[in-house]
């Protein structure tokens, strides 16, 4: 679909190795607990290749924060998470004396907020890396049966080429897992490579 | 005679994010006076009437940009010491966020992170 040098694809994952490492530093202040990456793997899909097994998502319901990135690269970034470990990382934001009442107040504002957080994390990484500025749309959060968030997804996007960056953090206390999937226009990933190339003469 | 109260307002369109930031401000400072209030322009307008000592200001909110609101409120009122606090980490936000005469203190909003921000509002440092 998309030829990549060598350099190019180590250059890429190493970048959202990067980002994704900064990601879950944050993960790790938020819930106080080590969290733990897989190595980063970036495969590129078309729209109708993306499902479930894809992605290596197992549950039949997940919840995903998504948002926008814009300037000189766009993407569709988002965070794919099992949706019952959600809220244990959203009491863990609010402190454990939160109550139940108030973890279903603030769910959708929480998991809003911890999306925001952690993608805006790997994605400043990789934009400091390459040397270019990012604006953000604000995070949308939704959850569903995988097959409709992912479907969503796909058809949100129009025409996409969809990098995945297969990278489970894992947070030990919790035993929970989030992916990081990102979606770009096939210009846009023109667009990232020709910066990835700039990053790699000058390294 | 008692000193007067510090007042501090939290820019944050996140109402979730206003509570974590004002429940860690109230444990470290239960005398100072927190107003929480949910977009930039809404803090353009409320400085006029209620000067406060101290703001945190998220960046990314509906309407005006927080950077760009901390910019406005500083030009008319340079006293008020303002933290950024940002999930927006890029080194672009980071400098603007001093260029406009701002902290910058990234999210996620922690106890270190709380410190570090009463930290430039006692102290400038």
């Amino acid at each position: 679909m998309i030829d990549f040098s060598t350099d190019q694809l180590d250059a890429l994952a190493e970048v959202f190795n990067i980002g994704a490492g900064r990601a879950a530093s944050s993960l790790s202040e938020i819930v106080d607990s080590d969290v733990k990456l897989s190595v980063p793997r970036v495969e590129f899909f078309k729209s109708s290749e993306i499902n479930a097994s894809a992605l290596n998502l197992t549950s039949d319901r997940i919840g995903a924060v998504r948002q926008h990135f814009s300037g000189s690269i766009e993407a569709e970034v988002m965070l794919l998470f099992t949706e019952e470990r959600a809220l244990n990382i959203v009491r863990e934001m609010m402190g454990s004396d939160a109550s139940i009442e108030e973890l279903a107040e603030y769910e959708q504002e929480a998991m809003c907020e911890l999306g925001n957080i952690i993608l805006n994390a790997c994605i400043s990484a990789i934009a400091d890396i390459l040397g270019v500025t990012l604006d953000t749309t604000l995070p949308i959060y939704s959850v569903d049966s995988t097959e409709l968030i992912l479907s969503q997804i796909v058809s949100d996007a129009g025409q996409p080429v969809m990098l995945v960056l297969h990278i489970n953090m894992t947070i030990e206390k919790h035993d929970s897992q989030g992916n990081l999937a990102f979606i770009l226009s096939s210009t846009s990933l023109k667009e990232l490579i020709v910066h990835i190339d700039r990053h790699i003469q000058g390294m | 005679m008692d000193a007067i109260p510090k007042t501090i307002f939290i820019v944050d369109d996140s109402s979730f994010s206003r509570k974590i930031i004002h429940k860690h401000i109230a444990e470290k400072r239960p005398d100072w006076i927190i107003s929480e209030i949910s977009s930039g322009d809404e803090a353009i307008e409320l400085v006029n009437s209620e000067t406060p000592d101290y703001i945190t200001m998220d960046i990314n909110m509906p309407g005006v940009l927080g950077t760009d609101a901390a910019e406005k409120i500083l030009a008319k009122h340079p006293a008020i010491r303002i933290v950024v606090f940002s999930a927006n980490i890029q080194e672009s936000m980071r400098s603007r966020a001093v260029e406009i005469g701002a902290r910058f203190v990234a999210k996620p909003v922690t106890e270190k992170s709380i410190l570090q921000a009463i930290s430039y509002f006692s102290d400038g440092k």
